[in-house]
């Protein structure tokens, strides 16, 4: 494996999350525009973290509720990444109110769910943190990890070619409804090393 | 140089980059607004059948109306309103454009499975006017997750099956009465387990052969599958042993079950070759009370009701006393 030493200064940290703080911002006012409603927006929640400690990132979820799940791998410029957006099961019902999908829901109905809101927020999420670092970003077509699974069962980590992962997790959540569903963004641990250059010229500004 | 030449440079390198897209092995497809085809590459144009000049400027939807327009255009929207990509997987949607699998010989799909990107197009003004459309072929990928869901399904039917009988095998079986046990104590809901032996077995084997005791067991497990619920759980519990659950139901009702079980039994006659013979079975029930406290007691229970009846002079159904 190719032992590459990364770490992230403090400054560097708060510059990240200060980009996806804007990047969530704009994902989060398409959301808005889409559904008609009133985005409740988080904290972004930056990590330089062991791949294996990937649950630990999902701090919005509990280990134990039944989840939904999509993963979305991207590239550009030599900083390349994955997109995960989890949903709680318990947020469908209401998602599916604000899509107007048919009362009923089954697991394809679900599925579409699922898809229609990865769209907007990880296209939005890497438009608006690419055009901060003037990367373009290609996007691997969408791969769905599972649906009602446990957590563990959703990310089960193995076979990771990477150790260190810069995570970014920002949990969205909908006022008045019951909507819980965490986006990460995952970059592989030889893109840490470009993004920090990337991240060196914005703070010397 | 001239301008001239300058002009004819970029014409041949436009015109290569053409020749290129036209060649590119996925589908490419660009809309307006309303929805009307725009551009129409070589790859539709195959998989179609229709060239660029008969469907430029026609409506996508009166083209092909085999597009699900309601779910596209839910898509579309999404982009054409936030200038966003979307994706589509053949998971949600097996195809955007039916089109014959690539491999018709071959191939073992009917169809060709479709995997989609819809892109913006034209926001220079922060308006999208236009959207083009990614088609990729993801058959194979599709057929070989599905056949090996498929396989997936069948080991574990088979892991749970019994194969002379065709009921859950004693393991499977078990499993199901512990979680039997678990739904109807919680729910306070009645619940029976019957149990079920044919009689002086040993005696068909060695009178008719073995071959004629697995025909036995055969007969009683059809007549099981044929009088149980579809809610019922029936299983083949040893050798010549075998065991139901029968949910919702008290241990008087499961009598009237295994009484008509028993009577089905000695009425009939198997014929092996050119014999013919008649066996009979002994029945023992067990409702779960308040009391039990295992679904091992619970079968300890009907199984000591089978040995009563066994005792008794067998051919009988005898329920197991709640006070013991």
């Amino acid at each position: 494996m190719n032992k590459v030493n990364v770490s992230i200064s403090e400054d560097q940290r708060d510059c990240y999350q200060e980009i996806a703080n804007i990047a969530m911002g704009q994902a989060a006012a398409l959301l808005a525009k889409l559904l008609d409603v009133k985005v409740i927006l988080p904290i972004p929640v930056v990590n330089l973290i062991e791949v294996n400690e990937l649950r630990m990132a999902l701090s919005g979820i509990e280990a134990s509720d039944k989840v939904s799940g999509v993963c979305q791998g991207f590239i550009g410029n030599r900083i390349s990444g994955e997109a995960l957006l989890i949903f709680n099961d318990a947020s469908l019902g209401d998602i599916s109110q604000l899509l107007k999908y048919p009362d009923e829901l089954d697991t394809s109905v679900e599925l579409e769910l699922l898809m229609d809101v990865a769209n907007i927020l990880i296209g939005a999420c890497l438009r608006g943190i690419g055009s901060q670092l003037d990367v373009t970003f290609s996007q691997g077509h969408p791969v769905v990890l599972g649906q009602h699974v446990n957590l563990p069962e959703l990310i089960s980590t193995n076979h990771y070619r990477w150790s260190k992962t810069l995570a970014i997790e920002i949990n969205y959540k909908i006022e008045g409804y019951n909507i819980n569903c965490d986006l990460l963004l995952l970059f592989a641990e030889d893109a840490i090393n470009v993004l920090n250059n990337k991240v060196n010229y914005l703070l010397e500004d | 140089m001239t301008d001239r030449t300058i002009e004819n440079d970029e014409f041949k390198e436009i015109h290569s980059l053409m020749g290129m897209l036209q060649n590119l092995d996925v589908g490419l497809v660009v809309l307006d607004r309303e929805y009307n085809i725009q551009l129409w590459n070589n790859f539709m144009e195959s998989h179609s059948g229709m060239n660029p000049s008969e469907v430029r400027d026609q409506n996508l939807f009166s083209i092909f109306p085999e597009i699900n327009k309601e779910w596209f255009v839910h898509k579309a929207e999404c982009v054409f309103q936030l200038n966003t990509r979307a994706f589509t997987t053949w998971e949600q949607r097996p195809y955007l454009f039916k089109f014959k699998n690539y491999r018709p010989i071959t191939g073992s799909a009917e169809f060709m499975y479709q995997n989609t990107t819809i892109i913006p197009m034209d926001a220079s003004t922060g308006q999208v006017e236009r959207i083009g459309i990614i088609v990729y072929d993801v058959t194979d990928v599709a057929v070989n997750k599905s056949e090996l869901k498929a396989i997936n399904e069948k080991f574990k039917r088979l892991s749970r099956t019994d194969k002379l009988s065709g009921l859950y095998n004693r393991g499977y079986w078990e499993e199901c009465l512990g979680n039997e046990f678990k739904r109807a104590k919680r729910t306070e809901t009645p619940s029976s387990l019957v149990v079920f032996d044919i009689d002086h077995f040993k005696q068909v084997n060695d009178v008719y052969g073995h071959a004629a005791g697995d025909i036995a067991i055969k007969f009683v497990s059809d007549a099981l599958i044929q009088n149980i619920r579809e809610t019922d759980i029936a299983g083949r519990y040893g050798g010549e042993e075998f065991a139901a659950i029968l949910i919702d139901t008290k241990a008087e009702e499961a009598a009237v079950f295994a009484e008509r079980m028993r009577q089905f039994i000695e009425d009939s006659s198997i014929r092996y070759y050119q014999e013919e013979f008649k066996f009979t079975i002994s029945i023992g029930i067990a409702q779960l009370t308040q009391d039990t406290d295992s679904a091992h007691q619970w079968f300890e229970l009907a199984d000591s009701a089978l040995y009563q009846a066994k005792e008794k002079g067998r051919n009988q159904v005898q329920i197991a006393d709640p006070e013991k």
